[in-house]
C-alpha cells in the first residue's frame, strides 16, 4: 500500500516537473522588464509602460487591419515623408520640404540627408519609389486612400517626385499616416515578425496578446527618444488595465477604456488625467437602401427621437463630445451638428407618423462591445417611444458583424465606432454598408479631392457634410474620448489621438 | 495488465481522433469570414476572395480536414490565418505558461486541502470543526474570477505586496516568476484546495472508522498521533486521485484566470484567436487543451490501477 501511493505521488510530481522543465527550454517567450520599471530616476535609462486595450494580431499593417499595430509601430519605428501635428497640420519628417505643383498632378520632396534604417540601409529617394509604389500590393488599412498615386520618379538620392494620376487635395494627409511608412526593400519579406524602420525607436520584441518592447534608437537622426525602452502592455479588460496602472505595474494608460474609473483616477494625487479627443464616430447608422429606413421620415424620427447626451452619459460615462454629423472636433472642415437634430419625442413621433409607415419592427444589429450594447439599449427604450418596436440582435465583432452587417446588408440599424480618421469620405461610395447614394454629396466630395488649396478642401467638405446631415443616413451620436492617465512623473503625451502613430519618443518618465 | 494498458492507450487514440472531428467540424461552422475579419470594413469583396484562395478557405472540408490531422500527426499545429507564421511555437509556450499556472494552482490548492481537511475532520461536531468546514463550503461556491478580482483589488491595488498582473518567464528572471505567479496561483488554488479538502475531510473521517486505527488508539496513542502515523497515508489515496482528475479542470479555470490576470497562456491566446477569426489557432489551442486533458485522465487511469491491485487484475 505504501509504496504504490508513493508510485501515484512520484507520478504527479513527475507531471509537475515536466511542465516546469517544458518552461524551463521555453523559446524565451519575450517577458517584461519589470527590474526597471518606472523606478529609474527621469535619466535616459528609464522604461515606459504604457497599457493599450486595442491588442496587434500582426506586425504586419500591410496585410493585416486594425489600428493597434500602426498605434505602436507608426511613428515609432517606421516614418514617413511627413507626419501630422496634434492640431491636424501637416509637418515635415523625411521629406525637410516638398511643392505641389500648380495642376496638383506632382510633389517634389526634398528629403532628409544622412538617415538610415535600423539594419543600416541608407535611405534615399529609391526607397520612396520603392515603399509607394507597393501601396497596391496592401491588403488591408485602405490602400485605396492613396490610389491616386500613378508613380514616383527619382530625380535624385535626396529628391523624389511623386506623381499622381488625379489630383488628390488629401494625398498629404495619407502620407501621414501608415499608408506613407517607408520600408527598406531588404526587410520586406519579414514585416510580420521583424518590423525595420527610420524611427527612434528599434522593435526589440512581441509576445502576441501581452506585450511589445521597443527600444531607443541610439543613432537616430532626429532627436532621440527620452526614454530607453519603451513597452506596450496589451489589456484585453479594461479594469484589468487600470488595476495594473494604480499597483504600479505600467506608467500610463493610453486610450483608457475604464472610464467609470476615470473620476478616482482624477481624485487621487498620484495620477494625472488628460482628456483629448479620437478620430472615432459613434454613430448608428440606418440601411437606406431597403426596409423601412428607406423612407427620410423615419430617417430623422431616429434624429430627434435619441437623445444623444444620455447615450453618451450610459456609453462613456458622459466623456467624449457629443455629435451630430459625421466629421470629428480635429477635421479641419468640422462644423458642431450637435443642435441640427435636437432631441424631441414629440416631434419624432409626429414624423413617424406622417411617414404613414405601419410596419416599425426594427432589426437593430449590435457588435457584443460594451460601447455599442450600451448605446443600443438607450436607444431602444427611446424608439420604442417614439413608436418604433426595436429588436436587438447582438452580434460577435469584429468576425459576426463584418459578414453579416457590413458584407451582407443585413440590417435596419446598427452602430459601430468608425475610428479611422476622415471617415466622413466612406458616404460617397454608395456600395458601402448604409447604401447612402448621393450624387451632389459624390460630386462635393471629387471637387474636395481636386481643390487646389486647403481653403477650397474645406469648403467643398463643409457643404458635403451638411448635405448627409440633412439626409441623415446615419445617427452621429459621440466622438469617444482620447483618456490618457499617467502617474505622476510621466509626461508628453499626445493629447489628442489623431488615428496614426502614438509616439512615445516625446514621452518621459522619472 | 498488459492487456488492460494497450486498451486504454487504444481508448484514448479513439478520443483523440474522434475530438479532432469534433473541434474541426463546430469551428468550420462558426459564423463570420475569417478573410473578411482581416481585412476590415474596407476591403473589397475581390480582396477577400483572394485572402480566402490564399488561406485555402476555398478547399472541401474533408480535405482541409485532413491536411490539418496530416499536420498534427506530424507535430504541425497549423499556419495562422493571421501573421501567416506557424502557430506551433506560439502555443507550446501558452501551453508552458498554463501548465505551470496549474501546477502552482495545484500546489496551493493541496497545501490549504490537506491540513484543512484534516483538522475538520479531527474536529468534527465541534464548533471550530464547523467554522473550518463552513469556510471550505464558502471557498467552493467562490468562482474563480471572482476570487482573482478580490485578490487583485485588496493584495496588489491596496496593499501593493504583488503585480495585479502580467508574467515573466522564469528562465528571465526567477523572481519575477514567482512574483507574478502568486496572484494567480492563490485565485486558482483556494477554490480547487476548497473543494479538495472536503475530499480529505470525507477520506480521514472514513480511516478514523477502520480497525487499523482502532488499534493504534488502542495501544495508546493519541487521536492525533495514531493519525498522523497510521491514517493520513492511507487516507490520502483517494485524495490523490481526486487530484489528478482535478489537474483537467484547474487547465479549464486558467483559462478564465490568465484573462484576469494578462498572462500569455492558452486561456489569452484561445480569446483573442477566437476574436480574430483565426480558426488555425483556434482549432490548434482547443487541440492542445483536449489533448492534455485526455493525457491526464490517461495517466490518472493508469496511476489508478498501480494502486489498485483489484484493477490490475480486472480486464
Amino acid at each position: 500500500m505504501q509504496l504504490t501511493s508513493r508510485r501515484h505521488f512520484l507520478g504527479l510530481v513527475g507531471l509537475g516537473a515536466a511542465a516546469v522543465s517544458l518552461s524551463a527550454c521555453s523559446a524565451g517567450a519575450p517577458t517584461s522588464n519589470s527590474s526597471t520599471s518606472g523606478s529609474a530616476g527621469g535619466s535616459s535609462t528609464a522604461t515606459l509602460k504604457v497599457g493599450f486595450a486595442a491588442i496587434p494580431q500582426s506586425l504586419d499593417f500591410t496585410t493585416t487591419a486594425g489600428a493597434a499595430i500602426i498605434q505602436a509601430l507608426v511613428g515609432n519605428v517606421y516614418e514617413g515623408l511627413v507626419q501630422l501635428a496634434d492640431d491636424g497640420s501637416i509637418k515635415p519628417l523625411l521629406a525637410k520640404s516638398w511643392k505641389i505643383s500648380d495642376d496638383g498632378l506632382s510633389y517634389d520632396f526634398t528629403l532628409q540627408e544622412g538617415v538610415t534604417f535600423h539594419n543600416g540601409t541608407t535611405f534615399d529617394a529609391e526607397v520612396v519609389k520603392f515603399s509607394l509604389e507597393r501601396i497596391p500590393k496592401w491588403t488591408a488599412n485602405t490602400p485605396g486612400n492613396l490610389a491616386a498615386i500613378d508613380h514616383v520618379d527619382v530625380v535624385s538620392a535626396s529628391e523624389a517626385k511623386v506623381v499622381l494620376k488625379q489630383a488628390d487635395f488629401s494625398a498629404l494627409f495619407w502620407l501621414a499616416g501608415p499608408l506613407g511608412a517607408m520600408f527598406d526593400k531588404g526587410a520586406i519579406s519579414a514585416l510580420s515578425t521583424k518590423p525595420v524602420g527610420t524611427g527612434p525607436f528599434t522593435f526589440g520584441s512581441y509576445a502576441r496578446n501581452s506585450k511589445m518592447i521597443l527600444d531607443r534608437n541610439d543613432s537616430y537622426w532626429g532627436t532621440k527618444a527620452l526614454v530607453r525602452t519603451a513597452e506596450f502592455d496589451y489589456f484585453a479588460d479594461a479594469t484589468a488595465a487600470a488595476n495594473a496602472l494604480r499597483s504600479g505595474g505600467v506608467d500610463a494608460l493610453y486610450q483608457a477604456e475604464a472610464l467609470d474609473q476615470v473620476a478616482s483616477f482624477q481624485s487621487d494625487s498620484r495620477f494625472e488625467v488628460t482628456k483629448g479627443t479620437t478620430q472615432g464616430v459613434v454613430v448608428m447608422s440606418m440601411n437606406t437602401m431597403k426596409g423601412l429606413f428607406s423612407n427620410p421620415k423615419l430617417r430623422q424620427a431616429v434624429m430627434y427621437g435619441v437623445d444623444r447626451k444620455a447615450v453618451l452619459a450610459a456609453a462613456a460615462s458622459g466623456y467624449g463630445t457629443v455629435l451630430g454629423g459625421p466629421a470629428v472636433p480635429t477635421d479641419p472642415y468640422f462644423v458642431d451638428y450637435a443642435d441640427k437634430y435636437p432631441f424631441d419625442a414629440a416631434k419624432a413621433k409626429q414624423l413617424v407618423a406622417e411617414s404613414g409607415v405601419t410596419d416599425l419592427n426594427v432589426n437593430f444589429t449590435v457588435p457584443v462591445r460594451p460601447y455599442a450594447q450600451a448605446v443600443a439599449q438607450v436607444a431602444q427604450q427611446q424608439l420604442n417611444a417614439i413608436g418604433f418596436t426595436v429588436k436587438l440582435v447582438p452580434q460577435e465583432f469584429p468576425a459576426v458583424w463584418l459578414d453579416k452587417t457590413l458584407t451582407q446588408h443585413q440590417f435596419d440599424l446598427t452602430v459601430t465606432n468608425h475610428v479611422e480618421p476622415r471617415s466622413v469620405t466612406n458616404y460617397a461610395n454608395p456600395k458601402y454598408y448604409w447604401s447612402y447614394d448621393n450624387a451632389a454629396v459624390q460630386k462635393l466630395f471629387a471637387d474636395a479631392a481636386a481643390a487646389k488649396d486647403d481653403a477650397a478642401f474645406v469648403d467643398d467638405t463643409k457643404k458635403a457634410v451638411a448635405q448627409i446631415v440633412t439626409d441623415a443616413p446615419g445617427n452621429w451620436l459621440y466622438n469617444p474620448p482620447n483618456i490618457v492617465i499617467t502617474r505622476k512623473g510621466v509626461s508628453g503625451f499626445s493629447k489628442n489621438y489623431m488615428g496614426v502613430g502614438i509616439n512615445l519618443a516625446g514621452v518621459s518618465a522619472s | 495488465m498488459a492487456v488492460n494498458l494497450l486498451r486504454r492507450i487504444g481508448i484514448f487514440i479513439l478520443t483523440a481522433f474522434v475530438a479532432s472531428i469534433l473541434v474541426f467540424l463546430l469551428l468550420s461552422v462558426v459564423p463570420g469570414d475569417p478573410a473578411r475579419a482581416q481585412l476590415g470594413t474596407d476591403a473589397s469583396q475581390a480582396e477577400v476572395d483572394a485572402l480566402q484562395q490564399r488561406l485555402g478557405l476555398n478547399r472541401p472540408v474533408p480535405l482541409r480536414y485532413l491536411l490539418w490531422l496530416g499536420g498534427l500527426l506530424h507535430g504541425d499545429l497549423g499556419t495562422s490565418f493571421v501573421t501567416r507564421q506557424s502557430v506551433t511555437p506560439e502555443v507550446m509556450n501558452a501551453l508552458q505558461v498554463s501548465l505551470l499556472l496549474v501546477v502552482a494552482g495545484m500546489l496551493v490548492a493541496v497545501i490549504i486541502a490537506i491540513p484543512l481537511g484534516t483538522m475538520s475532520a479531527m474536529r468534527q461536531g465541534r464548533a471550530d470543526g464547523v467554522v473550518l468546514s463552513a469556510l471550505s463550503q464558502i471557498g467552493i461556491s467562490i468562482p474563480n474570477f471572482l476570487m482573482a478580482l478580490l485578490l487583485v483589488v485588496v493584495l496588489a491595488v491596496r496593499w501593493g505586496v504583488a503585480p495585479a498582473s502580467g508574467w515573466v518567464a522564469p528562465a528571465i528572471s526567477p523572481g519575477g516568476f514567482l512574483a507574478h505567479l502568486i496572484l494567480p496561483a492563490l485565485a486558482l488554488g483556494i477554490v480547487r484546495g476548497a473543494i479538495l479538502s472536503r475530499y480529505t475531510r470525507s477520506a480521514v473521517l472514513d480511516i478514523q472508522r477502520d480497525d487499523f486505527m482502532r488499534t493504534a488508539r488502542a495501544k495508546g496513542l493519541t487521536s492525533g498521533r495514531a493519525l498522523w502515523r497510521h491514517g493520513l497515508r492511507n487516507a490520502l489515496i483517494p485524495v490523490v486521485t481526486v487530484t489528478g482528475v482535478e489537474f483537467s479542470g484547474l487547465l479549464v479555470g486558467a483559462v478564465v484566470i490568465e484573462t484576469v490576470f494578462v498572462i500569455p497562456g492558452l486561456g489569452s491566446l484561445l480569446l483573442q484567436s477566437v476574436a480574430n477569426r483565426d480558426m488555425a489557432e483556434v482549432q490548434a489551442v482547443v487541440m492542445v487543451i483536449v489533448f492534455m486533458v485526455l493525457l491526464i485522465n490517461l495517466l490518472v487511469d493508469l496511476a489508478y490501477t498501480i494502486i489498485d491491485p483489484r484493477l490490475r487484475s480486472a480486464r
